[in-house]
């Protein structure tokens, strides 16, 4: 994935030292054969097996069939219906799917990110890339840091090569390329006597450039590990919660409690909540009202008022889909609507025991015919509790008897009650659905559907009292979502690409430079070598030979009474 | 390639791997639980100053805290709509008639309600004290800086100083509001 390997066809370029061509970076760094090698057969016994097993969790190759797994495993999750985003359009799909449904619950299908085969392939996959990461890390640092091999003793048996005659000793001749490369930015190894003893049987240099690709291989590698803390950070002190608020309540604040759903990380505690607080000032639906997808909804748009914290100076929003709030470092997102109607329900004794603007849940999301229930628990002794079943259309028409709706915005809203008398079991203490009704103390006011028209009331018969449709508030639902891993994970992603780019674009090149006495017996003849690992993109053939021209043309600056 | 440094950062790596895992796994697999002795009790060793607000009744009056300075005080967050807060009400009224002679003041705070909703319940279950209306949990917020009033009902017990005792989170029994309320009167 981030080496090339070295160019298969042409001379290979063996020399008798077999230095030269030593991995680039004094390793085997190739990721394409996993971080500790793939396919190597087990030793004998338990550690060997237990080595070998490690090693075939830590290739690259099991990575990505676990990456490809977790990617199959998320399927599910977007497909079915979800017991954390939606336990409603759970229900729905028991309902519908009686027999199936049972068997899909075994398999952990309805809260697929919560399931232990799901946490089985990420733990796996987790654990396969830092076992991969980690050691090549440690490897890729050394090869950083590791200078140039010797040069190899016959230069001319390198895939690039150049030969020159210079009029100076072999020593200062070397000395003369060595400090051309230098200038270069190439990193030097000098052969041990060449600045000293003239008479010395070996002058050479060697000189290697293109350590940043090993630097942005690092880069990649490290990155990749900040990615994966970063997701740990976010899911051990970042939240996930859910909030319905009605048009025109009061400002909720932040806080466990007032949450409908409250999904916290290991490390958070109720105390560690954003205290804001925020009230729904006014949402609006936009819906298209002709053509063949007259109902679809084209704009959502929720006006709140909210205050960082308690103290803090009120501020206005427009939150849109994906253009959640952000609030004291937590992010407000706009996932769902509904009506919620305003009922006022007065008891036997006359007095008012409910009024509220009750939230229904749309049954059907294009014409938002939607469901709900009203509880009124008596407030006086003998007199019974007060229960209804309710049937929200926005846009009534009656077809046949029954009330339907046939657009979602609420220009003609209407209600179907169904009351109920009796015990409504709230004072069992036993905890209730606020969407549902548990007749089973109750019993049954009227035997059909009664229908209230905004500002209508329904006096119950046998004197049980009222109740009355006041009119149609909306309701949004918001998820609150603090997440303190992402910035990181998002910085940590860019660096991982430049990284990769780095060791992509950037190659690793050696020049050698070898001088020996010229036969002649005055000045030397230099020849000066090349090599590089990765040169499919080419170009190195050319650098080279702009290096060499120079080296022999510096010389002959630097000394032109003795080029001449 | 297993050369002594060579498993030395296999052995690193692994224990790595399975520290950071394990961690990933406990943040994923399970939630946030709250810290309740086994009577269900939450009390202080180090009792927290109880944060000060004011705000209106349900009838429209002004309540302070601090101004109950000198009294234990019962403070019950509440809502109509909760069936558990409906099923304590009784034990509380019988409580606050009982205690409220030896200079214990009840107080409710009403959250997620409305005051028709909510004078209802008190009217039916014959509760005497001032509630206030918090339908947005502003009183929650602030207590929840000092103590993780995170469920409703939850009943917490303020000292003649004006520090928290403790707390019972869910409908609350005769026995454990006695309890407080004795370990209240228990100077620290």
């Amino acid at each position: 994935m981030t080496d090339v390997h070295t160019p298969a066809s042409g001379p290979e370029p063996v020399t008798e030292q077999g230095e030269a061509t030593q991995p680039f970076g004094g390793g085997d760094t190739g990721a394409a054969d996993g971080g500790t090698g793939g396919t190597s057969q087990p030793s004998q016994g338990n550690a060997g097996w237990l080595r070998w097993g490690w090693r075939q969790l830590t290739s690259m190759r099991t990575a990505l069939i676990l990456l490809f797994l977790l990617a199959l495993g998320s399927i599910p999750g977007s497909v079915l219906p979800q017991q954390g985003a939606d336990p409603a359009a759970v229900q729905q799909y028991y309902a519908a799917h009686p027999a199936l449904a049972p068997w899909l619950n075994h398999l952990g299908l309805f809260n697929v990110f919560a399931a232990p085969w799901f946490a089985a392939i990420y733990l796996l996959l987790f654990t396969s890339l830092v076992g991969c990461v980690v050691p090549r890390t440690f490897k890729l640092a050394g090869a950083a840091r590791t200078p140039p091999p010797r040069a190899p003793r016959n230069l001319a048996r390198l895939p690039h090569s150049s030969t020159y005659a210079s009029a100076l000793p072999p020593g200062a001749a070397v000395e003369g390329a060595a400090a051309v490369l230098g200038g270069q930015r190439f990193r030097l190894r000098r052969s041990e006597a060449a600045a000293t003893d003239q008479g010395s049987a070996e002058h050479w240099v060697s000189a290697e450039k293109g350590y940043l690709r090993e630097a942005g291989n690092l880069l990649f590698h490290l990155s990749l590990l900040g990615v994966l803390v970063s997701i740990a950070v976010g899911g051990l002190f970042g939240y996930k919660a859910d909030k319905l608020v009605v048009e025109g309540q009061p400002a909720f604040a932040d806080t466990v409690s007032a949450l409908d759903e409250f999904h916290p990380g290991r490390l958070v505690s109720g105390s560690d909540l954003a205290p804001f607080s925020l009230a729904l000032n006014k949402f609006t639906a936009s819906y298209l009202t002709s053509g063949e997808s007259r109902g679809q909804p084209s704009d959502f748009n929720a006006n709140v008022t909210y205050r960082s914290s308690p103290g803090a100076k009120p501020a206005s929003y427009n939150i849109r889909i994906n253009d959640p709030l952000s609030v004291d470092s937590v992010k407000v997102y706009l996932i769902g609507h509904g009506y919620a109607p305003v009922f006022k329900v007065t008891g036997a004794d006359g007095k008012v025991d409910y009024q509220e603007a009750t939230p229904f849940i749309p049954a059907n999301t294009g014409t938002f015919l939607s469901d709900g229930v009203v509880k009124a628990p008596s407030s006086g002794t003998g007199e019974a509790d007060l229960g209804f079943m309710g049937v929200f259309v926005p846009t009534a028409i009656k077809v046949g008897g029954t009330l339907e709706s046939i657009f979602p915005a609420a220009d003609n809203p209407a209600v179907s009650l169904i009351g109920y008398s009796g015990n409504l079991g709230m004072n069992s203490g036993v905890s209730q659905s606020v969407y549902q009704l548990d007749t089973t103390g109750m019993t049954k006011i009227s035997g059909s559907p009664h229908l209230l028209l905004p500002g209508q009331t329904w006096q119950l018969p046998g004197g049980k009292g009222s109740i009355t449709f006041v009119g149609v508030k909306q309701w949004v639902s918001l998820a609150i979502t603090y997440d303190p891993g992402q910035m990181p994970a998002l910085v940590c992603g860019i660096l991982a690409l430049a990284g990769l780019l780095l060791s992509f674009f950037v190659r690793r090149r050696r020049v050698f430079v070898r001088a020996v006495p010229a036969e002649t017996g005055t000045g030397s003849v230099v020849t000066v070598g090349g090599l590089t690992r990765s040169d499919a993109s080419g170009g190195f053939e050319e650098e080279f030979a702009e290096l060499a021209a120079e080296i022999a043309a510096a010389e002959s600056v630097k000394h032109p009474e003795e080029g001449a | 390639m297993f050369r002594p440094k060579g498993r030395t950062v296999v052995i690193t790596t692994a224990t790595l791997a399975v520290l950071l895992g394990v961690g990933l796994a406990a943040t994923l697999l399970t939630q946030g639980k709250s810290n309740a002795s086994a009577d269900g009790i939450i009390e202080y060793q180090q009792r927290p100053v109880a944060p000060d607000f004011t705000a209106t009744s349900l009838t429209g009056a002004t309540i302070k805290l601090s101004s109950y300075r000198g009294k234990t005080v019962v403070l019950n967050f509440w809502g109509s709509w909760c069936p558990p807060c409906r099923a304590e009400g009784p034990t509380l009224a019988a409580l606050a008639e009982q205690y409220g002679k030896r200079g214990v003041a009840f107080l409710g705070d009403d959250v997620g309600d409305t005051p028709a909703n909510a004078l209802s319940f008190t009217r039916g279950i014959g509760i005497g004290y001032p509630s206030i209306n918090d339908p947005g949990y502003a009183v929650v917020q602030k207590f929840s800086q000092v103590s993780p009033v995170s469920d409703t009902p939850t009943t917490v017990v303020i000292d003649k100083s004006g520090h928290v005792v403790g707390m019972v989170l869910g409908e609350v029994s005769y026995g454990q509001m006695t309890t407080l309320l004795r370990d209240a009167a228990v100077v620290q």
